[in-house]
């Protein structure tokens, strides 16, 4: 977790915890009170993601529902009163037929056959509302699938950029501590060592006591100013870097190579005070070749001077 | 001026919250002034059953008469009565038999109360919500000064205990949360009383490093120091500490102190290492990132002022009133209210070094201005010194009668508590 914005002497609680849970608010996204958590905790959601309960068939079964319910509303004129009348056996159709206007005086069978005619829109109607539930049931069912599938989404793309805000950091702080060279100059020598890495984090994740340190231009520094112009120096002697001399630069001689193994020498001798003698070393993958890497002198000297040259402070 | 400590336990081996805050008291104004404690026999806070003989004795230089306990408690009396007094309507006559169930009873402490009471210019009562507060502030009203330690519990909500907050000649509070629920519950703001509370003898070089070594414990850790319950609120810290540790930035471990009937979980994180005396829990104190009071109930934590004695930040359950105001007085600790919470605060004690230290430190300032033993006392002596010189202002509302205690018409106690907040 990240340093807070309070400093001070004397902290404040309530500025620390609500800085906190802002952070935790952002990292859990929504931020739902304590109500609607015990409402989503208490949601049987298997109840609506169970697909098991969806009907193959229902737009078929809804259609059906439909076209059997589109009877006309039962009314005065419609109703027939007849039917309550009806039967299969011919004795007692007669008989009722018989006793029809002593019955029509003691009941209102226009509204018996009413009330019948309801009962059946009735059953209709439920029919059709179970199918609406069906309906309704399996939008929900979607909805929530697609809830879901839309949190994973947001929650990816959360990650993916606070990756590429990472990367964005990590590649600035990578860019701040690479030490550019004038392109017009070639390499001094091939160099079969591997480039000796900085070991340390990035700039951002050191501690802060030390980043002005780096931030400040390597140019800046004598030693670093000695060193480009050394390099710039043995730049017409050396032959480019990837083994084979290209077309118009002559190979290096034997003669060369000793003269410069013995201005090596002669810059030894002249002692830890000598001008020069620390920046030579400071870059070994670059000025010096295969054979030489043999003596452990010149890895101490080199290994010492690329120390050097990262953790000295500027002398000015 | 001579004082008598009336508490329901008292020793050396007894460690509840109130005993412990009695003990402190009784010791440090003995240094002032002529103190007598009047306990029990008991030593057990369930059953009260009798373990020491009656009669006194000196402890730490300070004078203990002790009294039988007459009727021993069923827990699972006070469960079935505490059933109806909490969460059914019920009569004042139901709440005494809860009263009397929860112990301890002893008539003879009362006796004495009665008969030997003008013998002491003031009884200070601690714990207002067992017998012997009750019944011997009844016995000594001009005289009896309460010091509650109230917590937002059902029984704060009893009609009882009003009379008797309405009656105390003054009442000293552990903290503001407490003295505004005890206003708020039974209107006494006219009684006189002060935020007191208790302080804390801290040793000057704890060793964090003696701690380690004893236990073998390597890296960070928060720590908790109390009573292994439920009711402490250790079930969600065990909870909310195993899920904290599966993060993968976590780098806690929890260390527990005491011993209780909940079952501290097997975890690599979580290391139990039972009931520590005085020293090693100041050396734990010492070593500890920060200390974590996951109780709902607290009406003075005593190991929050210890850790901020030490210099150490603590993190408390924002449920409890007591400590979330405390909290945010001292600026001497944070607080949660659930799981991620709790992980997000732990991990920015742990990983934010100035955070922890300005925490620790206010807390200490804190510490220092008001819970300082030179501070306790000297509340105390103002306050009893402004008693003596000024009569008493109210009486005690005696019992009502017969039928009128039979009457069942008080709220389930639970109600109105929760009517409060």
């Amino acid at each position: 977790m990240p340093e807070f914005n309070v400093r001070s002497d004397s902290v404040n609680v309530e500025h620390i915890m609500e800085q906190i849970r802002a952070r935790i608010r952002e990292k859990r996204g929504v931020d739902y009170t304590e109500a609607q958590i015990q409402e989503l905790a208490a949601a049987r959601l298997e109840k609506y993601l169970d697909p098991n309960n969806v009907r193959a068939d229902l737009l078929q079964e809804f259609h059906r529902v439909r076209s059997a319910s589109d009877a006309p509303d039962p009314s005065e004129e419609v109703i027939d009163e007849s039917v309550l009348f009806e039967t299969h056996r011919p004795w007692l159709r007669a008989l009722r037929k018989i006793l029809r206007p002593i019955l029509k005086l003691v009941l209102n069978t226009k509204a018996l056959a009413a009330l019948s005619l309801r009962a059946k829109a009735e059953v209709s109607r439920r029919s059709r509302d179970q199918l609406t539930f069906e309906l309704v049931h399996n939008m929900v069912v979607e909805m929530t699938r697609l809830c879901i599938e839309v949190k994973n989404l947001t929650m990816r793309v959360e990650s993916m950029q606070s990756r590429l805000e990472f990367n964005e950091r990590r590649a600035r702080a990578l860019e701040a501590v690479v030490v550019y060279k004038p392109s017009e100059e070639p390499p001094i020598e091939p160099s079969p060592r591997p480039p000796v890495h900085d070991s340390r984090p990035p700039a951002e994740f050191r501690p802060r006591h030390e980043n002005p340190r780096h931030e400040r231009p390597r140019h800046e520094s004598p030693r670093q100013d000695e060193s480009s112009r050394q390099d710039a120096q043995a730049a017409p002697v050396a032959s480019p870097s990837g083994g084979a001399p290209p077309s118009g630069a002559a190979p290096e001689g034997p003669g060369q190579r000793s003269r410069r193994r013995r201005r090596r020498r002669g810059r030894r001798g002249a002692g830890p005070g000598a001008p020069g003698t620390a920046p030579m070393g400071s870059q070994p993958g670059q000025s010096e070749p295969a054979g030489d890497s043999a003596s452990p002198q010149d890895d101490h000297d080199s290994g010492s001077d690329a120390g050097d040259s990262d953790s000295d402070p500027d002398p000015q | 001026m001579k004082l008598a400590v009336v508490v329901q336990r008292y020793g050396q081996g007894v460690h509840g919250g109130a005993e412990l805050h009695a003990r402190y008291i009784a010791e440090h104004l003995a240094h002032h002034t002529d103190v007598e404690v009047l306990t029990t026999c008991a030593t057990d806070d369930v059953t009260w059953a009798n373990a020491h003989k009656a009669g006194t004795e000196k402890i730490n230089g300070v004078q203990v008469r002790r009294f039988r306990v007459s009727t021993a408690s069923s827990a699972r009396a006070v469960s079935r009565l505490s059933e109806r007094v909490f969460h059914q309507t019920h009569s004042l006559a139901d709440e005494l038999k809860w009263l009397d169930a929860s112990g301890p009873m002893s008539g003879s402490l009362v006796r004495h109360l009665r008969k030997h009471g003008d013998t002491y210019d003031f009884c200070l009562f601690f714990s207002y919500r067992y017998c012997h507060a009750y019944y011997g502030a009844r016995a000594v009203p001009s005289r009896a000064i309460l010091v509650p330690r109230a917590e937002r519990d059902d029984a704060i909500g009893l009609r009882v205990f009003r009379d008797v907050f309405r009656g105390a000649r003054a009442i000293l509070y552990n903290s503001p949360e407490e003295r505004s629920l005890i206003h708020a519950v039974a209107g006494n703001q006219d009684v006189p009383g002060v935020v007191v509370g208790a302080g804390a003898d801290v040793p000057q070089n704890p060793q964090a490093g003696r701690f380690r070594q004893k236990h073998n414990i390597r890296g960070p850790f928060a720590l908790y120091v109390g009573r292994i319950d439920e009711r402490n609120g250790c079930a969600d810290l065990f909870d909310m500490f195993q899920r904290y540790a599966n993060e993968p930035s976590a780098r806690l471990s929890l260390v527990v102190i005491g011993d209780g009937p909940l079952a501290v979980p097997t975890h690599p994180r979580i290391k139990h290492v039972g009931i520590l005396d005085d020293s090693d829990k100041f050396d734990a104190l010492s070593a500890a990132e920060t200390l974590i009071l996951p109780s709902r109930f607290e009406s003075l934590s005593r190991t929050a002022l210890e850790a901020w004695a030490l210099g150490k930040p603590v993190l408390a359950n924002a449920q409890s009133e007591v400590l979330k105001g405390q909290c945010g007085r001292s600026n001497g600790g944070l607080f949660y209210r659930d799981g991620e919470e709790f992980a997000g605060m732990l991990q920015a004690i742990e990983q934010n070094r100035w955070l922890s230290a300005s925490l620790g430190q206010s807390g200490r300032q804190y510490f220092r201005d008001h819970y300082d033993w030179r501070v306790v006392e000297r509340k105390y002596h103002e306050m009893l010194v402004q008693l003596q010189n000024a009569p008493p202002q109210h009486v005690m509302e005696p019992m009502p009668g017969w039928s009128a205690r039979r009457r069942r018409d008080l709220e389930p106690a639970a109600d109105i508590v929760r009517s409060l907040s």
